[in-house]
């Protein structure tokens, strides 16, 4: 069985159309990334799988229950990790951690226990009777994190858990998130930073306007585009139509170019399977043809390029 | 319903932590009242009530009056006198009288207006020489001189209202003389002052005390309760006060519903296995408990500082039901009506403080009868408006059946507030 099976989920903001038909299936112990730019719809869809939202058509199943028949079902199973801190600024951590665990069920001397265990897996033991509003950024990220642990749970969303954080403590969050994987938990994690989908993920979901446009394994995903390196010049501009012509020739006798375009903006896109190979005869055919490049751009394929293949832009456009 | 709990102990203890909100709920009430506290009086006076001493500078020129027959322990207060206007001047210079004037004797009228003149004085009385004589006369007419500081209105008011009390009773006793010497045909003082001491052995020595013989307070038609002059004037605001924060409270604590919205605190406590019923309850019964903290926090401390005789413990347990339902079930019903807290700045200063004023319009003009009809009635517009009616009555002795009355009223307000409340609660977070 799945984790998690999303079938079709569609919902509407009005006339926006945030989330419009998302499927994709989650295996247990697996991390799992959305990726995709501020909008595209993924924490729609997360506060959907979390049943804080009523999807307007579609379903999920979590460990096989449906967040339209049975939410109490889901969320007993699930631990959330809201993009924004959401903890009570005015209460300790322990006493934010008490809190939260109760909310979840636990009582006594397992609340206490688990409470202390806790703390020291986010290493904050020692600031545990501190208000949290007294913490850094990267600590109440933390404990944000810790909330969601608290009844050990089968499944986790963490929703851009690292936005606006220093690098230490994202790297700590990062780590923090392969260790849940290696507990067995089962991890939907949202970004917008590629370099942590790519990091992190088993598999990779990547949204775009409310759609998924593409989902697979980070390498799968990668060979959409291909495994070439892009490299987009752009020159000084030709006396005529037939000079471009010739240095265009040029550059795809070049070996290793596999491909030569000329966009509409005149800038010159080409494919090439090793680029710091290649560009040292590309400057030496321009030279030649009297052309000077004044710059170049250089892609190895990952999934900024995936996006950038598939919608045009750019991730973070 | 354990979560409930947890959620409203939570709320709790957020409220107490903020210095601003314990303020609004105990510092502030107390604050005020105690402004009125040093206004009108001082701790160390138990509950008495001072006012600056009169200045008042009095001449007796009556010096061969003839003697008074009655005896002392026939004069209210015991005092001695040998004659109608040294007893004038006796009473005025009594111990009882200590706290409100402050006597000096001038030899002739003449320097006792000029004290005046010079504010030495606010007041001179001027006792004419022929006063006994002309007050024992069944035709003569005994006149005593008022001089006073134009300036001034208190304290000649009060000179002017103590000095007709006396002579109106003195005017009694001339009356009921006069009657007897016509029915009997007596002519001489010495019937007279049989006279004199009858009626003062029947009527006015039975009341020892002489301030309460010459100012006797009474409230129309409500059973008089003997407390201290302060404590009766400190009651009704420390009670305005009390219910105007505690509506205060209750707004201000059901905003945590909305603040929570925006902290993301709410949203992540939908994600809990916790139903929405239970989380809304909780938030429900921490605006509830923390009002009840604050009244029975006031209530006792307004007991113990400033001495107000709240009433029957019952009555005031029923209006303290009523209080702390319809100050809750009114701020829920605010918060409701709310997109978000930004909106709740503006929208509970004028809401509170509208209809805040509205109900404590009954406070403000509980002085002036001539208002007391319309007003009262346009106080019970408003929910605070039934709950000073019902602490004032609790003060006054009122039955408890009677404040039961406002009590239901109160909770007929609470009813409909919550339920609009929590079914606009309810649609916005399903």
């Amino acid at each position: 069985m799945d984790a998690i099976e999303v079938q079709d989920l569609r919902k509407a903001f009005g006339d926006i159309q945030a989330v419009n038909g998302v499927s994709f299936n989650v295996s247990q112990g697996e991390i799992f990334s959305l990726l995709g730019p501020n909008g595209a719809g993924k924490t729609t869809t997360i506060s959907m799988l979390c049943c804080l939202l009523r999807p307007d058509a579609g379903d999920a199943l979590v460990m096989g229950h449906s967040i339209r028949k049975d939410p109490n079902g889901v969320k007993a199973l699930l631990g959330v990790v809201p993009q924004d801190i959401a903890l009570y600024e005015d209460l300790t951590a322990r006493e934010n951690l008490t809190f939260w665990g109760k909310m979840y069920g636990l009582r006594g001397a397992a609340l206490k226990a688990r409470v202390n265990e806790v703390l020291e897996v986010i290493g904050l033991s020692e600031r545990a009777n501190d208000r949290v509003s007294k913490f850094s950024g990267g600590m109440k990220r933390r404990v944000n994190i810790a909330v969601a642990l608290l009844h050990k749970p089968k499944v986790i969303y963490m929703d851009e858990p690292t936005v606006g954080i220093d690098p230490q403590s994202r790297r700590n969050i990062l780590d923090n998130v392969v260790e849940l994987k290696n507990q067995g938990m089962t991890v939907l994690y949202t970004t917008h930073y590629m370099e942590e989908a790519q990091e992190l993920s088993d598999h990779i979901a990547i949204m775009d306007h409310g759609e998924m446009i593409a989902c697979g394994k980070h390498a799968e995903l990668v060979r959409i585009v291909g495994q070439m390196d892009r490299i987009t010049l752009t020159i000084s501009i030709l006396a005529a139509d037939s000079d471009r012509e010739r240095l265009l020739q040029a550059w795809s006798r070049v070996e290793g170019v596999q491909q030569v375009t000329a966009q509409e903006d005149g800038m010159i896109v080409l494919l090439a399977d090793d680029s710091h190979r290649v560009l040292p005869p590309i400057f030496e055919a321009a030279s030649t043809n009297g052309v000077r490049i004044t710059g170049v751009d250089i892609q190895e394929p990952n999934l900024e390029s995936v996006f950038l293949h598939l919608t045009g832009r750019a991730l973070r456009d | 319903m354990l979560k409930a709990i947890d959620i409203a102990l939570k709320d709790m203890t957020r409220s107490m932590r903020s210095l601003i909100a314990v303020a609004f709920m105990f510092g502030i009430p107390l604050l005020v009242t105690g402004m009125f506290y040093l206004m009108f009086g001082s701790a160390s006076n138990q509950g008495g009530f001072n006012l600056p001493r009169i200045k008042l500078v009095v001449a007796n020129l009556d010096k061969d009056a003839p003697r008074l027959q009655a005896g002392a322990k026939n004069i209210p207060g015991g005092i001695k006198a040998h004659s109608m206007s040294d007893l004038v001047v006796k009473v005025l210079q009594s111990d009882e009288m200590a706290d409100l004037l402050e006597v000096s004797l001038a030899p002739d009228a003449a320097s006792a207006r000029a004290a005046v003149d010079r504010q030495q004085a606010q007041v001179a009385v001027v006792i004419p020489v022929d006063f006994s004589r002309q007050f024992a006369d069944p035709y003569g007419q005994a006149v005593i001189e008022f001089y006073q500081d134009p300036t001034l209105i208190l304290g000649p008011g009060i000179v002017k209202s103590i000095l007709n009390q006396f002579m109106d009773g003195l005017s009694g006793v001339k009356i009921a003389v006069d009657v007897a010497m016509d029915q009997l045909e007596a002519q001489d003082y010495a019937l007279v002052g049989q006279v004199v001491q009858l009626f003062m052995d029947t009527s006015v020595t039975q009341r020892q005390d002489l301030a309460a013989t010459l100012l006797d307070e009474r409230l129309p038609d409500k059973p008089q309760k003997s407390t201290g002059s302060l404590a009766s004037i400190l009651g009704p605001i420390m009670g305005g006060m009390m219910i105007f924060y505690a509506f205060y409270t209750g707004t201000a604590s059901a905003e945590s519903i909305l603040r929570e919205e925006e902290e993301g605190t709410l949203p992540r406590l939908f994600t809990t296995p916790t139903p929405q019923s239970t989380i809304l309850s909780g938030k429900f019964l921490a605006v509830f408990l923390t009002v009840l903290v604050q009244i029975i926090v006031l209530l006792i401390a307004g007991r113990l500082v400033f001495r107000v005789d709240w009433g029957d413990l019952v009555s005031v347990a029923w209006v303290v039901v009523g209080i702390v339902f319809s100050a809750s079930s009114f701020g829920i019903f605010v918060n409701s009506m709310l997109k978000n807290t930004k909106q709740g700045g503006v929208v509970f200063g004028g809401v509170l403080t509208f209809t805040g004023m509205i109900g404590m319009i009954r406070i403000f003009t509980m002085n002036a009868p001539g208002a007391s009809g319309l007003v009262n009635t346009v106080s019970l517009l408003v929910p605070q408006g039934w709950a000073i009616w019902g602490i004032l009555q609790t003060m006054n002795g009122v039955a408890g059946t009677q404040v039961l009355l406002n009590t239901l009223v109160m909770l007929a307000w609470s009813a409909a507030f919550f339920i609009v409340g929590v079914w606009r609660f309810n649609r916005r977070y399903t």
